[in-house]
């Protein structure tokens, strides 16, 4: 929910948008000036029609007589027509490219910014800003700024061909042009504060029907689900009142300026009225000053009318500043290639990293990843080891200690070369918009197909990919769909190893997986790790039973580290863990493979390596 | 290596929906949007009645004041005497009547409207409720989350927009063209050709132009917006692999499609608002030379000519709405059908009206599970048996297990069983009634399920147990929370109970949410127990806290028990493997 804005953050915004202007060249500038062409021809039009009314109504003459001003008349009304033409289009043209390039430098920006901060803001809610909030952005360039530099011009012009013919009429114009203006301001503020409220007023009426829809199914299973329409009806019919309390005072807005304008050419038809009956005006310019009165008062409307498309493009563009203002969590970026030996090893040296207004995540952690292996981070969730893993792969920079690599820091090498030295797959994988073959590929684009079917064998793509009739060539959409889960995952892992990469970090990566697939894997992780870094985030402890070395993580701190045997001797934490993690799992599934298992056994083999289970039990008899 | 150019293949539900043409073609959609607004036709009544007087006032505010300065010029040359004072005050009184007319009308309709779209999303809500949530499962909650707001907002288009003023052009029209004729027949006709080519010829042309990109660019901010999501969720994977670039193409070819798309009507408004301007400019020309003519053959007189000049001008503002309502007809009509296909849907399991008054029959001391002979597969792969010729007794009081390979059909049992998806007739028994003879209501009041997928809503702890049974006393609830072992996390919150849950649950970990789904069972208390991967997802600490409340939680119930994990089996009294859609006991 968007709090709502300073007067400060406000004019910035305003500013902000102003200065984006820039980016449309010429476009925006030359739609306003083929608008205020248009606006001069209007003028030239109406004074054109005045004198023809003129001479035919009251000097008696005929209609064939005055072709030469009738071809004017007609001319001006054809430029008029075109400069209209243009002017939507190069406004539209001009928006479409400030929209273009925002949407760019804003997506640019997060990439940069990185994945802490997109978690932290919602990556929907920021798809949201740049897809619906660069929209709202096109009203504003090519409606509103118009219609300001149009409403600016006009009417003075108006202004300047009527005071010199009609002093009076001038006067009533000028009298009330500048109250106008006064009525929009004092109505304008108090619209501003309204729309704030309104905007959280639908935020909670969206949230609500999120909410509502995708727990639909738990409301059905308490039988609560009718019920919750009456709840959906109030608070609709709760946004159906705010939205009219905005729209009174908008309405009231444009009323007091549709009055003001209304009276004045009331005025200005009576007075010219009187005038012409005692004979002090021409006909045909009193004709004309009940033209032109609409016309002048017409800009002021215009621009009432789009002050809602002001509005929203302030308020789109504030959260834009958000974001193009944040700093990355990450100091500047080393520009060093690292020294690539053929052995890596990974140092952590008093690491401490803390989320902005949070505990620290990570306290103090020293610890060395050396040579080829398998390694596992373990601990209860929380403990930090996705905080870890973020610094590792130079996503998050610690705020104490160092990283280094080689010896060398992490923060003085290139992330990009960095990058090219690791593989990951995280627990819920993102493929992009194209076939199969194109994400396993996106591993290393230069590999030989026998390469990339080893890699699709050992993670298990080979197995479902025939069953797609486009097999390799099928397309995988937005949002992996059109693929499972486990599919999905099987991809990302092909992905990783086709890659090569001296380390490849993985995080939980059975997750998706049946049983069958995950012991495939876990062969093919161990295989992998004979001569690469293998770093396993793991909540199932059997997948790294055999590594190298094992990071237990606790509250942020490194708790202990060691292969599983030492550490189920030294730590009790890790006992705990062992003895509430179903180790037997793997038999139990061979047993629903082949059904041949005796379970009381099972039960034996488990209250035996698992004690903790037992005591639970016992206090439950009790 | 893909290739950012590739033209667009998609086949997400969306598209598939374009098929039905027939049934949702613009007629049969603008007479149901206009029926949906029935219960409001007062207020829209006093609405279209209101428009029309602030537009008549305003057409006989410029030709009386036209009139006037001719009238009192031609009086002032001859040197006679006129009454000006009612003419100058019918202007005035006009002037006001405009103002306070237009104030009125605006209010009066946007409140109609307003309360026609908090109706339909009312409505909207009862028409997907039924169908959830098997009939759901082929949208994104954020796909129903846009139809529900952003397509039901668009409606307001339809009857402000689009309705209104062709309505209220309608009834103008006539008395407006009837005036004309009365003083120049000429001039009605050369009216009657400008306005149809206004009302009619232009907005037809607009339509036909922009009908079918309407249709596309909703969908292309789908794909934009979505493109933006995976971006921004696999921003970690896209730098490590170094495809961000890719991915950023991706997201610009979207943009950039989008506003091609966006361009193209663009193009076309812009050509109809200058073929409007013209329109109006040239009728105004002509009608200048046709009533010269006719000053001149002394068929109107002097002071009529102005009027009628300014008559000609005033009489298109009832038609100036007419081409941007046509304009915005398309995405309306679009949203409109979005909305209806998915309510048009029937639920998967028609409910027929007698079979609430079966479930009386439910005795809660004597509800076996008997499961015979049970096939099936779903509605939309009607060749892929998902469970098949199952078999499964269930005595009251006993505790199954059920055990096998991901997709070999628990989850689709789970479903069967609180009524999702309609059974074979006789395969489901819960205590000795067919489960398709009882309501989806009265099946589910029995069932208590805790499962991975639970949801906790943006509402206070309190609110969220009290959803399992709103008659709960603040005693059970700290009872219930005691034995599922969420005291121990909720005694710690400043807010107790009271603490708010942000999105979805948000605040409270994996172990900590599941233990409150077992306190939501505890307080429902319904006789059988279905256990769908209780710990599935849990760190280890928090699995056993997790267990040891299940363990309280299966006391005296009828439990199902759908698990990977062993030590759950330890209090069960037979277990099952279900392999293919076959389901066979392990060991007794």
């Amino acid at each position: 929910m968007k709090k709502p804005a300073s007067t400060a953050e406000l004019s910035r915004a305003k500013q902000w948008l102003k200065q984006q202007k820039s980016i449309a060249g010429r476009s925006l500038t030359a739609s306003i000036v083929t608008s205020i062409l248009a606006g001069f021809c209007l003028i030239a039009q109406t004074a054109v029609l005045a004198y023809l009314v003129n001479q035919v109504v009251f000097l008696d003459q005929q209609w064939l007589d005055h072709t030469p001003a009738l071809s004017v008349l007609l001319v001006l009304i054809l430029i008029r027509i075109l400069l209209i033409k243009y002017t939507e289009q190069l406004a539209f043209k001009g928006a479409t490219k400030i929209k273009l390039s925002l949407r760019n430098s804003l997506y640019d920006k997060l990439i940069t910014l990185g994945p802490s901060y997109v978690s932290e803001q919602q990556s929907p809610q920021l798809a949201q800003l740049l897809q619906q909030g660069v929209e709202e952005l096109e009203a504003y360039y090519a409606r509103y700024l118009p219609a300001v530099a149009f409403c600016a011009i006009i009417p003075l012009s108006i202004l300047a061909v009527v005071l010199p013919i009609d002093w009076l009429t001038g006067l009533i114009f000028l009298v009330t042009a500048p109250l106008v203006p006064m009525f929009m301001i004092l109505i304008g503020l108090k619209a501003e504060s309204l729309n704030q409220k309104h905007w959280q007023q639908l935020n909670r009426m969206s949230n609500h029907f999120l909410d509502v829809i995708q727990g639909l199914a738990q409301l059905k299973l308490f039988n609560a689900s009718r019920a919750e329409a009456q709840a959906i009806a109030d608070i609709a019919d709760k946004y159906r009142r705010s939205t009219m309390g905005i729209l009174k005072i908008a309405f009231l807005s444009s009323f007091a300026l549709e009055f003001l304008a209304t009276l004045s050419i009331a005025l200005v038809a009576v007075i010219v009225g009187f005038r012409l009956f005692w004979g002090e005006l021409d006909f045909a310019i009193g004709f004309m000053m009940l033209l032109l009165a609409p016309e002048f008062y017409l800009p002021f409307r215009n621009l009432g009318s789009q002050y809602h498309a002001k509005m929203k493009g302030v308020a789109a563009a504030q959260q834009m500043l958000e974001i193009l203002n944040a700093t990355p969590a990450h100091s500047g970026q080393g520009k060093a290639k690292l020294n690539d030996n053929n052995q890596l090893s990974i140092c952590f040296k008093d690491v401490s990293f803390n989320y902005p207004n949070k505990e620290a995540a990570i306290s103090s952690i020293s610890l060395t990843i050396d040579g080829p292996g398998l390694y596992g981070v373990v601990g209860p969730s929380g403990a930090g080891k996705s905080t870890l893993i973020d610094l590792l792969l130079a996503f998050l920079q610690p705020q104490h200690g160092h990283i280094s690599i080689n010896q060398q820091s992490l923060t003085d090498i290139d992330k990009k070369h960095w990058h090219q030295h690791l593989a990951w797959v995280p627990q819920n994988s993102q493929l992009i918009y194209g076939s199969i073959l194109d994400n396993i590929q996106l591993g290393d684009v230069n590999a030989s197909t026998e390469q990339v079917l080893a890699a699709a064998q050992q993670s298990g793509v080979d197995q479902f990919v025939n069953d797609f009739d486009d097999g390799w060539q099928h397309l995988i959409t937005e949002h992996g769909r059109g693929i499972s889960g486990g599919q999905k995952q099987r991809i990302a892992m092909a992905r990783a190893l086709l890659k090569q990469a001296d380390i490849l970090v993985l995080d939980e990566p059975s997750a998706h997986l049946d049983s069958e697939t995950e012991q495939w894997l876990n062969q093919s992780i161990a295989q992998y790790a004979k001569d690469h870094i293998v770093i396993v985030i793991a909540h199932r402890l059997h997948t790294v039973k055999d590594a190298k070395n094992i990071l237990l993580l606790n509250d942020g701190q490194l708790w202990a580290q060691g292969t599983h045997q030492q550490l189920l001797d030294s730590s009790d934490l890790y006992a705990q863990l062992i003895a509430a993690n179903g180790e037997l799992s793997q038999q139990i599934l061979a047993a629903a493979g082949n059904n041949q298992v005796n379970l009381n056994k099972l039960d034996v083999d488990c209250t035996h390596t698992t004690g903790r289970n037992t005591n639970s039990s016992e206090a439950k008899d009790a | 290596m893909l290739k950012p150019n590739d033209s667009i293949k998609m086949t997400n539900s969306s598209e598939k929906d374009e098929s039905n043409e027939t049934a949702y073609n613009s007629r049969s959609l603008i007479l149901r949007l206009l029926a949906l607004a029935k219960p409001h036709t007062l207020w829209l009544s006093a609405g279209i009645l209101l428009s029309l007087i602030t537009l008549l006032a305003n057409i006989a505010l410029l030709s009386v004041s036209g009139w006037f300065i001719s009238a009192m010029a031609a009086a002032g040359i001859a040197g006679v005497t006129m009454n000006y004072f009612t003419p100058s005050g019918v202007i005035r009184f006009l002037a006001i009547v405009r103002t306070a007319g237009r104030y009125g009308e605006r209010l009066v309709t946007h409140n109609a409207t307003f309360h026609i779209l908090t109706h339909l999303r009312h409505w909207f809500y009862l028409k997907i409720e039924p169908l959830a949530p098997a009939g759901l499962h082929a949208y994104r909650s954020s796909d129903l989350l846009s139809r529900l707001q952003h397509d039901i907002e668009q409606l307001d288009n339809f009857y402000l927009r689009i309705a209104l003023p062709v309505i209220v052009a309608i009834i103008a029209l006539p008395i407006l063209l009837t005036i004309a004729y009365a003083y120049y027949p000429a001039l009605a006709l050369l009216l009657l050709l400008a306005l149809i080519a206004f009302a009619l010829l232009l907005p037809a042309y607009i339509a036909i132009r922009t009908q079918k990109t309407g249709a596309k660019i909703a969908q292309q901010q789908q794909h934009l917006t979505t493109a933006i999501i995976d971006g921004l969720q696999g921003i970690r994977e896209f730098e490590i692999y170094a495809v961000s670039a890719l991915q950023q193409a991706r997201v610009e070819q979207c943009s950039q499609t989008l506003a091609n798309s966006q361009s193209s009507i663009n193009h076309v408004n812009g050509t109809a608002q200058s073929v409007s301007l013209a329109i109006i400019n040239l009728t105004v020309f002509i009608s200048f030379i046709l009533l010269s003519s006719a000053l001149a053959n002394k068929l109107i007189a002097q002071d009529q000519l102005v009027m009628l000049l300014l008559f000609t001008l005033a009489i298109f503002e009832t038609v100036t709405p007419l081409p941007m309502a046509f304009e915005q007809l398309s995405a309306t009509l679009a949203s409109a059908k979005r909305l209806f296909m998915l309510a048009d849907q029937s639920a998967l399991r028609e409910e027929s009206e007698h079979s609430a008054d079966i479930s009386q029959l439910f005795n809660k001391q004597q509800l076996s599970i008997d499961i015979q002979k049970l096939s099936f597969s779903y509605p939309n792969t009607p060749s892929t048996a998902v469970l098949k010729q199952l078999d499964l007794q269930i005595k009251q009081g006993e505790k199954i297990a059920l055990i096998g390979a991901s997709g070999s059909g628990k989850s689709t049992l789970v479903s069967l069983l609180q009524g999702f998806y309609p059974s074979p007739n006789n395969s489901i028994l819960i205590g000795g009634i067919d489960i398709n003879h009882c309501s989806g209501e009265a099946l589910r009041s029995q069932i208590s399920l805790v499962s991975q997928s639970c949801y906790l809503f943006c509402a206070s702890i309190r609110d969220n147990l009290l959803l399992a049974n709103p008659n709960a006393t603040p005693e059970q609830l700290d009872q219930a929370c005691r034995i599922a072992n969420a005291c121990e996390f909720i005694d710690k919150l400043p807010q107790g109970l009271d603490t708010w849950l942000g999105e979805t649950g948000r605040g409270l970990s994996g172990g900590q949410a599941r233990r409150i789904h077992i306190a939501q069972a505890l307080l429902k208390d319904a006789p059988i127990l279905i256990l769908d991967e209780p710990t599935e997802g849990l760190d280890p600490i928090s699995e056993q806290q997790v267990m040891d409340a299940i363990w309280q939680l299966m006391h005296d119930k009828t439990v199902i028990l759908i698990t990977h994990n062993t030590r759950l089996l330890k209090n069960i009294d037979r277990t099952y493997v279900i392999n293919n859609g076959y389901s066979q006991e392990l060991v007794t």
